[in-house]
């Protein structure tokens, strides 16, 4: 009998303790935070501005239930003078528990990066186990944050993925871009040797329209983010934007680009035979002697003719090799004016500091303090590229060369 | 000691866990920054000389737990008393890891849970399998090595896919010289994790081929000590020197950054698996090192009954050694390894060897002559 009783005390108490019932939260107790966004407002104290999803509202009519004919996400702001404080704040306004797992983009307002810098407000980020280091940061480019998670979006229902898509996806076909995670920019700000660049986010429209459902009713959402250029920062600040060709410049010397596109002028043809890159390979590389910097890129490329505007015999290897350093052109002039802006603004975004770092050690001890200053911004600049056209598509020569 | 025997492959099962047990999750060596790995396989080295001494000193009493040959050694009163301060050591170092595995549980994952509860439920499991003896301790040890390797090999197979690796994140090579490697070495890792491989000299009696320990303590140490080299140089490749340095638990931030094909990410349970296995091992063989040892000491039969006291002890001594996590960390790197590691894993063993040495010689000429 005292056995039976000792075992089914010992039950009750593994009831409560293995339930996992311990600081439980409800899912209808927790608001999904999508996507955060920082402002300034004018006392230089910060608006937290944080887009919720609506659960019922995301799932479209089509997979059954209620798909709801409300927005898909709601948003809330809140003052604060730093993160957490903002946070909860925010209970004020929201009914619901703030739910961070889930929290994939960051939107840092231009004005905020330029005047306060991002050294305030990321270590909360960094720091706090629900919010992921690997969620994505943006900088809003002539535009408020706030807007920009206001904005409502077409095919993806929740604003924050479809920028974080957006992103991803113009990393990988375009290359103007790069999808910057918090982990990124919090190493380079600690790394002596290479300052921060982050993709900035424009708004198209107004942002009165974009709040509303109108805007995604349209075909043509009159309100809707778009990539602007990147953003270079030094000292945690925000000096400048590269834009277009230059911001892809940036992205060939950091490594980055996986596809895009190059074109050259020819017979009197504005971009007019076209190189469809689909790998690359870019290695930089830094000495310093006597007191200047060398900084040495190579870039390695292979691509195919995707298009051209002009007849030209391309059954021609030579015709081949002479395009091949049309396109070497090219592509030098896109680095070496993406670098020659970065050195303009004497911030090495590169991480050329880092290569003489690891091939100078000594010398790196000596000059990292005014890298940036007196080295970086004064450097000589190689830059060796080398395309390879492998193939020409379906056809050889283009239906133009017998255009009757 | 206890009637019981275990294989050569359960050995090593549990030196290896033990030996990963806590190491495998903080940044180990990182005072000598990217060249951590090369700290690690120094200590590696270190390691291996230490077992070689546990090993000697075994060799000269194979039957005899280190309890009983300490006082063969030193005499009856001075023995017990320097394997009363050993079993107290052992007591120590199992309430520190309890402490660790307790405070990393909190801080990323059970936020709002006090400490208390955590430990609580982690050294209930932790008693209840000691109490039960070594066989089944070892038994454990045996399937969840085959789970730890099964996760680690498709971990890094995840992070290889997700291309975050960066190599140039170790370079350069050797930038301040070999001096801050062998501080380094010296004052941390050949003593943690390798040199904790002391409490194993309370379980080699129980193998039952007494001429594999030499290859199971050396293949241990080597495989443990290439795994714990390996992780740091992912970890340091993927978040970069100042990161891991700033991480607690730089294995959690390498775990985060695994993306591969939208759906294979946030496997932070890869990580809560190695700390509780890891924690298991780690806590457990200290705490049985400590009832097994006691036990010998005060001739308590059997010395499973005092598992669940010296359980406790743990657990109190584990909330209270430390009022905050950094105070803990703090004391584990600057006071432990010089006040309490050098002389309980390597100098008290040294002497011991030299005098078992000069004792056995003297037997040896009293045999023959």
């Amino acid at each position: 009998m005292k056995r039976h009783v000792a075992v089914f005390f010992i039950m009750v108490l593994s009831l409560s303790f293995l339930a996992g019932c311990w600081s439980k939260k409800e899912l209808n107790d927790l608001a999904i935070v999508s996507a955060v966004a920082l402002d300034l407002d004018k006392q230089g104290r910060f608006i937290g501005t944080f887009q919720f999803v609506n659960p019922g509202n995301v799932t479209g009519g089509f997979q059954g239930g209620g798909g709801g004919q409300g927005n898909a996400v709601s948003v809330y702001s809140a003052k604060g003078d730093n993160m957490d404080e903002i946070s909860r704040r925010m209970s004020t306004k929201v009914s619901r528990n703030l739910y961070y797992a889930h929290a994939n983009l960051l939107v840092i307002s231009e004005e905020l990066a330029k005047k306060k810098g991002i050294l305030p407000i990321l270590d909360a980020f960094d720091r706090d186990p629900t919010f992921r280091n690997t969620a994505t940061v943006v900088i809003s480019h002539q535009a408020k944050a706030a807007d920009l998670v206001k904005t409502l979006t077409a095919i993806d229902k929740i604003p924050a993925n479809k920028m974080i898509k957006m992103l991803r996806f113009s990393e990988r076909v375009y290359g103007g871009t790069m999808n910057v995670m918090i982990m990124d920019v919090v190493r380079d700000l600690t790394d002596d040797g290479k300052q921060p660049v982050i993709s900035g986010l424009n708004l198209k429209g107004s942002a009165e329209t974009g709040k509303t459902l109108q805007n995604i009713m349209q075909t043509t959402p009159e309100s809707a983010p778009q990539i602007g250029g990147l953003a270079l920062f030094k000292d945690g600040k925000l000096t400048g934007w590269l834009n277009g060709s230059k911001a892809r410049g940036a992205v060939w010397t950091l490594n980055k680009i996986k596809k895009t596109e190059i074109n050259i002028n020819k017979k009197g043809k504005k971009a007019a035979i076209v190189l469809e890159v689909i790998r690359q390979n870019t290695k930089i590389s830094a000495t310093t002697i006597d007191g200047t910097a060398h900084l040495m890129v190579k870039v390695e490329t292979e691509g195919n003719i995707g298009e051209t505007k002009v007849p030209i015999n391309l059954k021609d290897p030579m015709v081949i090799k002479r395009l091949e350093y049309g396109f070497e052109g090219a592509i030098e002039k896109e680095i070496k004016s993406a670098i020659t802006v970065a050195q303009k603004k004497k911030t090495d975004i590169f991480g050329f500091g880092d290569a003489v770092h690891r091939s100078q050690p000594e010398t790196w001890k000596r000059i990292s303090k005014n890298w940036d200053e007196d080295y970086f911004a004064k450097a000589n600049v190689k830059i060796k590229v080398d395309v390879f056209v492998r193939r020409t598509g379906l056809r050889s020569n283009s239906f133009l060369s017998d255009v009757k | 000691m206890e009637k019981a025997k275990i294989t050569a492959y359960q050995l090593f099962a549990l030196v290896l866990l033990f030996e990963l047990g806590s190491a495998l999750l903080v940044a180990l060596g990182i005072e000598a920054k990217q060249d951590a790995w090369i700290v690690i396989l120094l200590g590696m080295i270190g390691g291996l000389l230490i077992f070689f001494v546990f090993y000697r000193l075994y060799c000269f009493y194979p039957d005899c737990l280190p309890t009983e040959y300490l006082q063969k050694i030193m005499g009856k009163g001075l023995g017990k008393s320097v394997a009363f301060l050993y079993m107290l050591y052992n007591v120590y170092l199992a309430a520190r890891v309890l402490r660790d595995f307790g405070a990393m549980l909190l801080t990323f994952a059970y936020i709002e849970t006090p400490l208390f509860i955590a430990n609580t439920l982690m050294i209930l499991v932790i008693v209840y399998s000691v109490s039960k003896g070594i066989e089944v301790l070892a038994r454990t040890g045996e399937l969840f090595l085959v789970f730890i390797y099964f996760l680690a090999g498709s971990g890094v197979l995840l992070v290889l896919f997700s291309g975050v690796i960066d190599l140039h994140n170790l370079q350069p090579v050797l930038e301040n010289g070999w001096k801050p490697i062998i501080k380094t070495t010296v004052r941390e890792t050949i003593y943690f994790p390798f040199g904790e491989l002391i409490v194993f000299t309370m379980i080699m009696p129980y193998l039952r081929d007494a001429k594999k320990i030499r290859n199971v303590g050396i293949f241990g140490v080597i495989v443990s000590g290439i795994s714990l080299a390996l992780v740091m140089v992912i970890n340091i490749s993927i978040l970069g020197v100042d990161l891991t340095e700033r991480s607690q638990f730089p294995l959690l931030s390498t775990i985060q950054t695994i993306q591969v094909a939208d759906f294979l990410e946030r496997l932070d349970v890869y990580f809560v698996i190695a700390l509780i296995v890891g924690g298991f091992f780690k806590v457990a063989m200290f705490i049985y090192a400590a009832v097994i040892g006691t036990a010998n000491i005060f001739t308590v039969t059997p010395p499973s009954r005092l598992s669940y006291p010296i359980g406790l002890v743990v657990l109190i001594l584990s909330m209270t050694m430390a009022s905050s996590f950094p105070e803990h960390l703090k004391e584990g790197v600057s006071i432990v390894p010089l006040l309490l590691h050098l002389p309980f894993q390597i100098i008290f063993p040294v002497l011991l060897l030299g005098v078992a040495y000069w004792k056995n010689r003297k037997h040896k000429k009293q045999g023959t002559g």
